[in-house]
């Protein structure tokens, strides 16, 4: 068993995966909240964004504050695009069929990426990467601190968002009964499309530090939302808290298990398992995460 | 150009000798480098004379290492597509689930793999010395630099325990400790991966990768954004590693701080096969999406042996028979994309590469730290092959120059 010394350094990495499965799985439970949308192509945009803005520093000469602007804006408008054209049509469908629809849009948007930047390796450091400081012996780079800093800052400023404002209140409203905010005047479509920007802006910025902490890779990047999605899960794709804390819970098991070699190469497993007993404890009490929207 | 063939500039026009491969292509592993650049050695061939004036007909097939798949594919290149000689293909199975049926039909296979298959079976020939002995001489290189205990980590799939011995056997004949790790890939969380391996090596240690490049590279920058790089004596990888890419996406800073184990030779070498290749490469490898690395100088090696083989082909007859024959005879290849002379010839096992260089990244490119070095002999499958050798000298003996003196060149 490894000593506390040994530990340590590995909550500093838990704690900054965490925070970005905390910010993507954000992104996810408010798309769900307002439209019914469980977003599975989440991680594919982020992907896609980031590849893009690697491209455009390497191959088109771009600097890199427009390039990851044109990230995080790219993630907004692909996922924007995706809501308004299959947003209203799916609308009356079962929950399960609009989280496949999405599956159809990573799976495209990965073949796009697996056909244009095959897998061949590559790298987009983030300058906030190549400096940190140490605590207690531990490094943290700064884009380690932003993570975390960011995910809390999405936390805080959408639970503000959606007590406070009025595209708030509606996407709340949605969430409970999507017939009877529209017979009140919302305009619903407006608000979904709210959402689904800003979802998508999570996305991107999701992905861009996604490539810097995990690996600029296509496949990756895309499949590394089903962490998210068992955070998301955990709050039974309601609670932006809940998600939050399951979200830095699920990266910080992964990262402690790491240096324990006799479970280490089974850490994987950890937001399943995490998701499972979560899932088998509430469900228990309050019914399942997917009809959670509606109750 | 016209190194490629005997007759420059001379369409071949005659009945086409038909060859055919099986090569990996699926999400994360994409080796299809290797046959569409034995394609570009053929096309050139083709325009240079053909082989008596019969062009290369080169068909391949993509798989995604489902068996039955790929069991497939070898079936149709005999049956449906009639190819008398299989040649630069590049699998990560495929060694493994067709050899029984080339030793049936007597099909002596030159590719590039990774199945032990490709190595230990007497059907099969590779320009490569795959995963195991390569890890095999990086352990070796870190350990001359220096590091007292190696902490070796691999990808989680199928075959990495006979991946494993060979690192084990030679570390324990060099008396340095070894741990083994796997990771399962795609790596989701390099940052702890890279503590766990600095942590398991320690200070006088080095950490050894086998992974394809880019989770290579996730563990290498993780490492890299942690300040870890320092922490241990010295960092090695396996061929995958030894390409431009890695090194350009690693940056300056691990410049000579990682040691490579290179199976082939640099590309931008000045030897006149590696010239011959980058010619071939940039006239005819459009379709090499990879560019210039490791694995595209295999595919160029296993199409300049079976040219090789067919142009010693007495008479006009190009069936299985004789071309795998002539396949099977090639031995004393001396090219300067790999350390010593390449053969095949009638052995329980086939490792014609096993010595080679270590390289280490320098300004986004890779070059040359240590030059031709025996993979070590600790390794079972590496002393079998040396005893084959000492039995029969004229393997390695250098009979042929490669490229074939060509009319006019």
């Amino acid at each position: 068993m490894p000593s506390w010394e040994d530990f340590k350094p590995f909550i500093v990495t838990g704690l900054a995966l965490g925070g970005v499965y905390a910010l993507s799985g954000v992104g996810m439970v408010v798309l769900y909240r307002a439209t019914g949308v469980l977003n599975l192509a989440f991680g594919a945009v982020g992907a896609m964004g980031a590849l893009l803005s690697w491209q455009l520093i390497n191959h088109n000469g771009w600097a890199e504050g427009p390039a990851f602007l044109f990230c995080v804006l790219f993630g907004g408008a692909i996922t924007l695009l995706y809501g308004v054209l299959f947003g209203p049509p799916l609308s009356s469908r079962d929950p399960l069929v609009k989280a496949v629809a999405t599956l159809g849009l990573a799976l495209i948007l990965l073949g796009v990426m697996d056909l244009v930047w095959s897998d061949k390796a590559r790298s987009m450091i983030l300058p906030t990467s190549n400096n940190g400081f140490e605590v207690s012996d531990v490094f943290v780079n700064y884009t380690e601190v932003i993570a975390m800093g960011f995910a809390i800052a999405v936390v805080t400023f959408t639970s503000a968002f959606l007590r406070f404002t009025k595209t708030g209140t509606a996407m709340r409203a949605l969430a409970n009964d999507r017939e009877i905010t529209a017979t009140l005047g919302v305009p619903v479509r407006r608000v979904e499309a709210a959402a689904w920007l800003g979802s998508g802006l999570l996305s991107g910025a999701a992905g861009l530090l996604l490539s810097n902490l995990v690996g600029l890779d296509a496949a990756t990047l895309t499949f590394l939302v089903i962490s998210s999605l068992a955070a998301t899960l955990i709050g039974r794709l309601r609670s932006i808290t809940v998600t939050f804390v399951a979200a830095l819970v699920i990266g910080l098991v992964d990262a402690l298990i790491t240096p324990i070699l006799s479970i280490s190469e089974y850490r994987d497993m950890t937001p399943f398992v995490l998701a499972t007993v979560a899932l088998l404890v509430l469900s228990g009490r309050r019914g399942s995460a997917l009809t959670g929207r509606a109750g | 150009m016209s190194k490629c063939g005997t007759k420059p500039g001379v369409k071949a026009t005659g009945t086409p000798i038909k060859l055919g491969a099986i090569a990996t292509k699926q999400p994360g592993t994409d080796f299809t480098d290797g046959v569409n650049m034995a394609q570009a050695y053929f096309d050139c061939v083709n325009d240079n004379g053909g082989i008596n004036g019969h062009p290369i007909q080169y068909k391949y097939y993509e798989e995604q290492t489902n068996p039955a798949q790929i069991a497939g594919f070898a079936h149709k290149l005999i049956q449906s597509d009639k190819v008398v000689g299989v040649v630069g293909g590049f699998s990560i199975i495929e060694c493994a689930v067709d050899h029984k049926y080339w030793e049936s039909l007597g099909i002596y296979e030159i590719d590039a793999g990774i199945a032990p298959e490709c190595y230990g079976t007497p059907n099969s020939a590779a320009p490569n010395m795959g995963p195991r002995y390569s890890s095999d001489g990086a352990v070796q290189g870190v350990v001359r630099a220096g590091a007292k205990k190696i902490a070796f980590d691999q990808s989680n799939v199928p075959g990495t325990g006979y991946i494993a011995a060979g690192p084990t056997s030679v570390a324990k004949s060099l008396n340095v400790p070894i741990q083994q790790f796997k990771d399962n890939v795609p790596i989701q969380d390099a940052n702890s991966v890279a503590l766990k391996l600095v942590q398991a090596a320690g200070p006088d240690g080095g950490v050894v990768l086998n992974f394809t490049p880019p989770e290579a590279l996730k563990i290498l920058q993780a490492a890299q954004q942690q300040g870890l790089q320092d922490r241990v004596k010295a960092w090695g990888c396996s061929t995958p590693c030894n390409t431009d890419f890695v090194a350009k996406a690693l940056g300056t800073q691990w410049d000579g701080k990682l040691l490579v184990n290179a199976e082939l030779n640099v590309t931008d070498s000045a030897d006149p096969q590696d010239t011959l290749y980058r010619a071939v490469f940039n006239k005819y490898g459009s379709k090499v999406s990879g560019g210039l690395g490791s694995f595209s100088q295999m595919g160029f090696d296993m199409g300049q042996f079976t040219t090789q083989a067919l142009e010693s082909i007495k008479g006009n007859t190009y069936d299985i028979k004789t071309v795998n024959t002539a396949l099977k005879n090639l031995k004393g290849i001396k090219t300067g994309t790999l350390c010593r002379p390449w053969y095949y010839g009638q052995a329980p096992a086939h490792i014609p590469n096993n010595s080679d260089w270590t390289t280490t990244p320098n300004h986004g490119k890779m070059v040359i730290k240590d030059g031709c070095i025996p993979i070590s002999a600790a390794d079972p499958g590496i002393a079998q092959v040396r005893g084959i050798e000492q039995k029969d000298p004229g393997l390695t003996s250098p009979t042929t120059n490669l490229p074939p003196l060509a009319a006019g060149s």
